[in-house]
């Protein structure tokens, strides 16, 4: 397959990959960027594990080849939520609510949660069952992932008041 | 039931946030996949084709160009083709002319620069196998006990007899016959198994690993590496899930891809995708179970036989001891003078099963409390009553005559549970088949009882010693503090956090100051594999007592060093001394490190000498301690489609003291949800091409956010006291209640029990339609 160019904006930076068309978004980031927090669990699209961002919506990166990404496409991974605000506000209330066990879920999870935090500040127990629908955990049944969901919520609408 | 804690620096009791949670939010973690290799080669296995026949050849397609390519076969072997596990029958690579036993068993290993040219390379090695016709289902074998049982093929047998079963069924007025059975179940850890072995110039292995049991490799390798324990080097990497899926296996990788590492003195890695992860790794045994109960007209059980059947794959690998703690479960909670239990391990043509959380337990568990529910029935008495009549309780003695001491929550448990959930109102506005008043679904609500043994079976943790050390050692930013050095692994459950807790108060100090490094057998003492609800019970004991020893260490040094003899006592991180003024803990363990290199403290584990265990009639105290609990759960099940919600779950749990009751919370909804989907969706079975029927996850389907109901749990504390601090196992039990308080919920929605899980939409209509599952 052919090479294609593309300049993204990563993480809030200018970043251009040269690549096969076809390379999964995931492997670009993982070995040629060395961005490994996004983790491969499935591969095909079911375990939201390796979810990033593609300007604002959640997106599960094994499934999408780089060609279909055109320049000036804005991705967030876990490497760049940690560095804003509102996702350290979310990592904390993980922490807190030891919504974390094996943790190989846990950046999909939290990317996942700013999305929805993103969209929707204020979201029902509902809205944030839909919200990490896609996104497997088989260590923690989600309880303490959504109770900490709901603390971040709270904290990040006190924050903007 | 937390009780106030005296000391208010105590951290055993609170929810302490987990000490590996901030590299986990961040993704700064490091997985093996996550880990930078270089110069390294990856390893792809080559499968028999066929679940059984004898193997012909095992031969590189000469026109390749196998160049910079590593092929290893079972000629490749340095010693003897077998690896221990518990029969030493299973080979490492099925050799030519052999007979190959399972679809996917092994029969070579190829290693390139890159996991492509492994891949393209292995396609082109011929494997021929003249088939032989295979026995692929526990289903197939169970036909063959029922009709011709001197013809049934089992590994391993084992009864357990108690009284005089005859004379039981003789005295009942009433007997009852039932059989339950349940399938595959995959441990699905998010993070896939993969090894990278590193071959030594000095002819060692060291082998990096996403791997419960560091020390099982070391033991288990020796006769075909043939390599003496001291020459292979395990280290766990941060592990993304195990549930016992990472307990035997990845001495299997970890053999297969060392054929390669030695033939070409590189390093090699095998990784698998998700697809070869749920083919060809063992999964949870299908069982076959029945019970045949005799009970007076009050409910008194005279008598309970069963016959448990678990399916064990091509080989036996460990599954014997699966078997045992599945019978040690299948009559554990009832009172009953007159009990024989019959445990077997078949023989299929299959992957072998293996460790799966629960590790038989909740296959017993399965059979049991969906027959005692079955009894009730029978009885005409409701579910809850009967147990609270008949449940095992202090003073009581247990199939294998051991007398429950008072350190047993059995009866607290299940009578909060019951308040708890206000079952008794429930029970009474469950459907039973018809809608009531005001129900736009069949409504149900159920119960399971249950006790877990707690560490290994009998005198097991006697014979074993765990060892354990706790010492000084200068941290990476320079700082003196102590690690905690035992062979426990972290793998989500919390291990590093509660031990940091426990390490913590023994030395009475700031959680700061200690470290609990990824156990790497070149460091770590033998304390034994992470398995069998063992860790915080036994383990923590070890680091307890180790603690302990090195905080007199500490005092007698500052005593003599900083206090001109006079006794100091180590306190809130410095060391006081009577008119003296006190000396940081950072201080004097700096003038030790210094002055003597150090110090540490160590502990060896035993258990009590009134502890009686023989293995061979199963006779005795089975397990050292017993966790408990009562399992509530409430369905709504759709009257046109069938689907199935479990809406709420309740959980009364005694675990003994808790040590962190946020990490036990999450170890009790992460379980509950695994059984959620055992019972209501986790379906899989062996197809006639001998391969699993579901190997992936758009097939496999385990429970999402969408799928878990509200949770209520609740512990209460009765401590095994003789290893302070005093734990119990919680690991395993989660998994044990669900999938039959489901049943049970079902059949009291539906008026209908179904004796097969999972318990799909499809199966409520088949058991209320007149199915072959639709006994009332």
């Amino acid at each position: 397959m052919s090479n294609v160019t593309r300049t993204w904006k990563l993480n809030g930076k200018s970043v251009t990959v040269r690549a096969p068309a076809g390379r999964r978004l995931l492997d670009v980031l993982r070995d040629d960027l060395g961005l490994t927090g996004s983790k491969e669990s499935c591969g095909e699209g079911e375990c939201g594990a390796c979810t990033v961002l593609v300007d604002d919506e959640p997106m599960v990166s094994c499934l999408i080849p780089v060609g279909q990404l055109p320049n000036g496409t804005e991705i967030l991974t876990i490497e760049g939520i940690a560095r804003k605000a509102a996702g350290r506000v979310i990592q904390q209330a993980y922490i807190e609510c030891g919504a974390v066990q094996c943790g190989f879920c846990i950046p999909g999870m939290v990317v996942s949660s700013y999305a929805l935090l993103q969209r929707n500040p204020k979201p029902s127990t509902r809205a944030i069952r839909d919200a990490l629908a896609g996104n497997l955990c088989r260590c923690t049944g989600y309880a303490k992932i959504i109770q900490a969901v709901k603390l971040a919520a709270t904290r990040l609408a006190k924050r903007t008041r | 039931m937390t009780k106030a804690r005296k000391n208010a620096r105590q951290l055993i009791g609170t929810g302490m946030h987990r000490v590996d949670a901030a590299g986990k939010v961040s993704g700064e973690t490091r997985y093996l996949n996550d880990m930078p290799l270089k110069g390294i080669l990856h390893g792809v296995v080559v499968r028999s084709p066929v679940p059984r026949g004898i193997l012909k050849a095992v031969e590189p397609d000469p026109a390749y160009n196998w160049t910079g390519i590593t092929v290893a076969t079972a000629k490749d072997i340095p010693g003897e083709n077998v690896v221990h596990m518990h029969d030493r029958t299973m080979p490492l690579l099925a050799e030519v002319g052999a007979e190959v036993r399972y679809r996917g068993e092994p029969v070579a290993v190829v290693a390139a620069k890159t996991l492509a040219q492994a891949s393209a390379a292995a396609a082109h090695i011929r494997v021929e196998v003249d088939p032989l016709p295979p026995l692929l289902t526990l289903a197939e074998a169970v036909a063959v006990f029922k009709a011709t049982p001197d013809k049934f093929d089992s590994m391993k047998s084992q009864d357990i007899v108690k009284g005089d079963i005859a004379k039981g069924f003789a005295e009942a007025d009433d007997i009852l016959e039932g059989e339950y059975e349940a399938g595959h179940q995959e441990q699905l850890y998010l993070e896939n198994q993969g090894v990278v072995v590193y071959p030594q110039k000095d002819g060692s292995i060291f082998a990096d690993g996403s791997l419960q049991c560091p020390y099982f490799p070391v033991h288990e390798l020796n006769d075909p590496l043939q390599l003496p324990p001291e020459k292979i080097r395990v280290r766990q990497t941060p592990i993304g899930g195990a549930f016992g899926g990472k307990e035997e296996y990845p001495t299997m990788l970890i053999g297969y891809a060392a054929l390669p590492a030695l033939k070409s003195g590189k390093p090699v890695k095998i990784t698998y995708e998700r697809n070869e992860d749920i083919l060809f790794t063992p999964k949870r045994h299908p069982v076959w179970v029945r019970y045949k109960t005799g009970f007076k007209k009050d409910g008194t059980l005279t008598a309970i036989e069963c016959d448990y059947i678990l399916d064990g794959g091509a080989y036996l690998t460990i599954s014997d001891v699966v078997m045992f703690r599945g019978i040690l479960h299948c009559a554990l909670a009832y009172r009953c003078d007159n009990v024989v239990i019959r445990g077997k391990v078949a023989r299929t043509h299959s992957m072998p099963c293996g460790a799966f959380r629960g590790f038989g337990a909740p296959q017993a568990i399965w059979g049991i409390e969906s027959h005692i529910d079955a009894v009730a029935a029978h009885l005409g008495r409701a579910p809850h009553e009967y147990r609270q009549q008949i449940h095992i309780r202090p003073g009581d003695s247990t199939p294998t005559g051991q007398i429950l001491s008072a350190e047993n929550g059995s009866t607290t448990c299940l009578k909060q549970a019951l308040q708890r959930a206000d079952f008794a109102r429930k029970w009474r506005q469950s459907s039973q088949g018809k809608l009531r008043k005001g129900q736009q679904k069949l409504y149900g609500v159920g119960l399971a009882f249950l006790g877990h043994g707690s560490a290994f079976t009998g005198d097991g943790e006697a014979k074993f010693k765990a060892k354990g050390r706790v010492e000084l050692a200068t941290f990476a930013n320079g700082k003196p503090g102590v690690n905690i050095r035992v062979s426990s692994t972290e793998m989500g459950q919390g291990v590093h956090t509660i031990f940091t807790q426990i390490a913590a108060d023994a030395l009475s100090l700031a959680p700061e100051h200690i470290r609990f490094p990824l156990a790497d057998t070149a460091f770590v003492p033998n304390s034994g594999p992470t398995v069998a609800s063992r860790t915080t019970m036994v383990v923590g004991n070890v680091v307890y007592r180790a603690a302990q020893d090195l905080k007199q260490q500490i005092e007698a040094f500052a005593a003599q060093h900083f206090f001109r003899g006079a006794a100091a006592t180590l306190k809130d991180s410095q060391l006081v001394a009577k008119g003296a003024r006190p000396v940081p803990f950072a201080k004097v363990a700096q003038a030790m490190l210094k002055e003597i290199g150090g110090a540490s403290g160590s502990f060896q584990f035993n258990l009590p000498d009134s502890i009686r265990w023989d293995q061979t009639t199963f006779k005795g105290d089975s397990y050292p301690g017993y966790s408990w609990m009562a399992n509530i759960a409430e369905v709504e099940i759709d009257p046109l489609t069938y689907e199935l919600a479990v809406t709420r779950v309740t959980a009364v749990i005694d675990i003994g003291r808790v040590i962190n009751p946020v990490t036990a919370g999450g170890q009790v909804e992460g379980g509950l949800t695994q059984a959620l989907g055992y019972a209501v969706m986790e379906k899989m079975g062996t197809g006639k091409n001998g391969l699993y029927d579901a190997a992936r996850l758009q097939t496999y389907i385990i429970p999402t956010a969408l799928d878990t109901p509200e949770f209520d749990i609740h512990f209460v504390e009765y401590p095994y006291t003789f290893a302070p601090p005093g734990a119990k196992g919680v690991g395993e039990l989660p998994m044990d209640g669900l999938a039959p308080a489901i049943a049970n919920a079902v059949a009291a929605a539906t008026g209908r029990r179904l004796r097969q899980i999972p318990i799909t939409p499809e199966a409520i209509y088949e058991a209320v339609h007149g199915g072959r599952e639709g006994t009332p």
